[in-house]
């Protein structure tokens, strides 16, 4: 504590003195910025002064279409095929990430069936398998297995291609989720299961409470990627056909108007606007998740001062007072010990 | 401790009453590699036991065999005349449930080398997980107890931080105070400061002390021969996974009587 290391001596020096002069320097130009922002401003406006006067845009029938009551339906069916599919997609995603960590090894290979089967097949060739389920198998039933059947759910309607859309969408995103989620389980350290299994806590516990919760900080961003592909992916369910959706309701106003160019417009502005409202979701989630690890500089900085404040008043709770955090305590203790029976 | 011979082949320590931890002829393989070869010893109720050794002489993985995160290959551990995860019937040795494995570690604490305390939990949060979690205690009750510990460990002051808000130290104290929080007989020291920069190692070691002082029965692997020396009622100088040397730790340490132990503490000291 007595000795002054030569650089603190400097610095109290040069404190003295008055303020050290700060460097002035003239900066490195870079005129290459400065010529690739101008093309690029050029560009923009370019595209602007396209999109403003080019009247085969035809701003007026976007403006018409833009709130009209079916695209605006079409926009509902295609949040609620996004939300239920990769809702199905997520349990199930969850249940083959656990199930490949099974020690159980006809688990593990289910899983990774699974996952290779669902994701070496194109989406829109499963939509159309869905579709055509009705054909294989009219009714599904609710039953004992090779005994009596209990409820019967009639697949043949045509209306109920909503579920067949569903199906095909949600078990084609649960073999890509299934590899995130089982990346996101591997990023969190064994310490963590060794130590929740020393404390007396079990298998089920430990995942929902201390596994999952760490790896969702690893699985949420990729997961908001496939949901904001998911929304766009929907636009696929005319395969099924599931017919009601923003691409294939925009599509046929397109063709009854012969104005494709203003409804594809439309369709994608309502598309950028979901996808939108999706992005500051999947923020507040990953903020969520992230605690404990992201954004702590903040806290972090108040550490130092906190600490001062702590060695310098109370005591430990504990009869001898051994435990505070004396200043100097730390340092001094270490050696004590060593030294006391040398 | 009674744990004198080098050898598998001796006769088991007599079970008393007051041995909270038996240990008899365990040995340990990880594949061929074979780590522990036949381990007989004891901590008496309230002994602070501290086992040494070069890295690789199997001290970690005995310690860890304790609590059965490590299954053992041959032999027995008893804490509290409880067969630690495995049940004998008719001479027949079945494993138990992972159930009945928890209920046993509830009484065993533990504590990390690397802390391994909940990343995404606050520190009053990580010690009062297993208390509401396993025990199912009231949050309320285990809130006031975890606060009194956290205070114990002199970090009542960094309840609300996060791990990675908190020095190593100070996250090992932490983990101390978790373990604590089940109300454990038994705490076990997996190398609780070896990760610590040198500066924070002390007040680890307080912490400890003070546990030892309160009649806490402890299992530590250490390198820190000053707090053996200090706090220590037993030394087990561990080497190629047998026991070499046991005894006072004052003894050991001023007087070994094997060569291995000997050539280690000169190193070490």
């Amino acid at each position: 504590m007595t000795v002054m290391t030569a650089p603190q001596a400097e610095t109290t020096e040069a404190t003295k003195g008055g303020a050290p002069e700060l460097i002035k320097a003239v900066p490195v130009r870079h005129p290459g910025r400065w010529v690739a922002a101008a093309i690029i401003l050029v560009l923009a406006a370019l595209a602007i002064q396209s999109l403003a006067t080019n009247p085969r845009f035809a701003w007026g029938t976007v403006a018409a279409y833009i709130m009209d009551v079916n695209v605006v339906r079409g926009v509902g069916w295609t949040l609620l095929l996004t939300v239920l599919s990769m809702l199905l997609a997520i349990i199930l995603a969850i249940i083959l990430a656990f199930m490949r960590q099974s020690d159980n090894p006809i688990l593990r290979w289910s899983s990774w069936f699974w996952v290779w089967f669902f994701r070496g097949t194109p989406v829109y060739t499963q939509l159309i398998f869905w579709g055509l389920v009705t054909v294989l198998y009219p009714s599904i039933s609710l039953g004992i297995p090779f005994g009596p059947q209990l409820a019967t759910y009639i697949l043949s309607d045509p209306s109920k291609g909503f579920i067949p859309a569903i199906l095909g969408l949600g078990l084609n995103e649960s073999a890509y989720l299934a590899e995130i989620f089982r990346a996101g389980l591997k990023s969190v350290d064994k310490g963590q299961v060794e130590a929740a299994e020393a404390l007396g806590m079990r298998g089920t516990k430990i995942m929902w409470r201390i596994v999952l919760p760490q790896a969702m900080r690893v699985i949420v961003p990729p997961t908001g990627n496939e949901t904001i592909g998911m929304l766009k992916t929907t636009s696929l369910v005319l395969a099924v056909p599931f017919t009601l959706d923003l691409t294939f309701v925009t599509n046929a106003l397109a063709n009854r108007t012969y104005q494709p160019i203003p409804l594809l417009i439309v369709a994608a502005a309502w598309y950028l606007l979901v996808t939108s409202i999706l992005m500051v979701g999947q923020h507040y989630i990953e903020k969520y998740y992230g605690r404990g690890v992201d954004n702590l500089v903040a806290a972090a900085a108040v550490n130092p001062a906190a600490a001062k404040a702590a060695g310098a008043g109370t005591p430990a709770g504990s009869d001898t007072g051994n435990g505070t955090a004396i200043p100097g305590g730390p340092t001094a203790a270490g050696p004590t010990i060593e030294e006391s029976g040398r | 401790m009674s744990a004198p011979a080098t050898n598998a082949g001796h006769a088991a320590p007599s079970p008393t009453a007051t041995d909270l931890v038996r240990i008899e002829g365990v040995h340990k393989y990880f594949g061929e590699h074979h780590v522990l070869r036949g381990i007989d010893m004891t901590v008496k109720q309230g002994e602070v036991s501290v086992l040494i050794g070069p890295s690789g002489s199997g001290k970690s993985t005995l310690l860890r065999c304790v609590n059965h995160l490590e299954t053992i290959s041959a032999g027995r551990i008893w804490v509290k005349d409880e067969l630690i995860g495995y049940r004998e019937k008719a001479g027949k040795l079945h494993e138990l449930h992972l159930k009945e494995i928890a209920a046993q570690r509830r009484n065993i604490g533990m504590v990390f080398q690397r802390f391994n305390l909940f990343g995404h939990k606050t520190a009053l949060e990580n010690v009062m997980e297993a208390p509401v979690q396993v025990k199912g205690q009231d949050k309320a009750a285990a809130r006031k107890r975890a606060l009194e510990l956290l205070d114990r460990v002199g970090l009542s002051d960094r309840a609300k931080h996060y791990p990675a808000q908190l020095s190593g130290g100070q996250q090992q104290r932490v983990a101390i105070a978790r373990a604590l929080a089940m109300d454990p007989e038994l705490m076990l020291f997996d190398e609780p400061t070896s990760a610590l920069d040198p500066e924070l190692v002390g007040d680890v070691l307080n912490v400890m002390k003070d546990l030892a002082k309160s009649g806490m029965t402890m299992v530590v692997v250490t390198h820190e021969i000053g707090f053996a020396r200090e706090v220590g009622d037993t030394l087990t100088f561990m080497d190629g996974g047998v026991v070499v040397e046991s005894g006072n730790p004052r003894d050991v340490i001023a007087n070994p009587q094997q060569e291995r132990t000997r050539s280690f503490l000169s190193k070490v000291l």
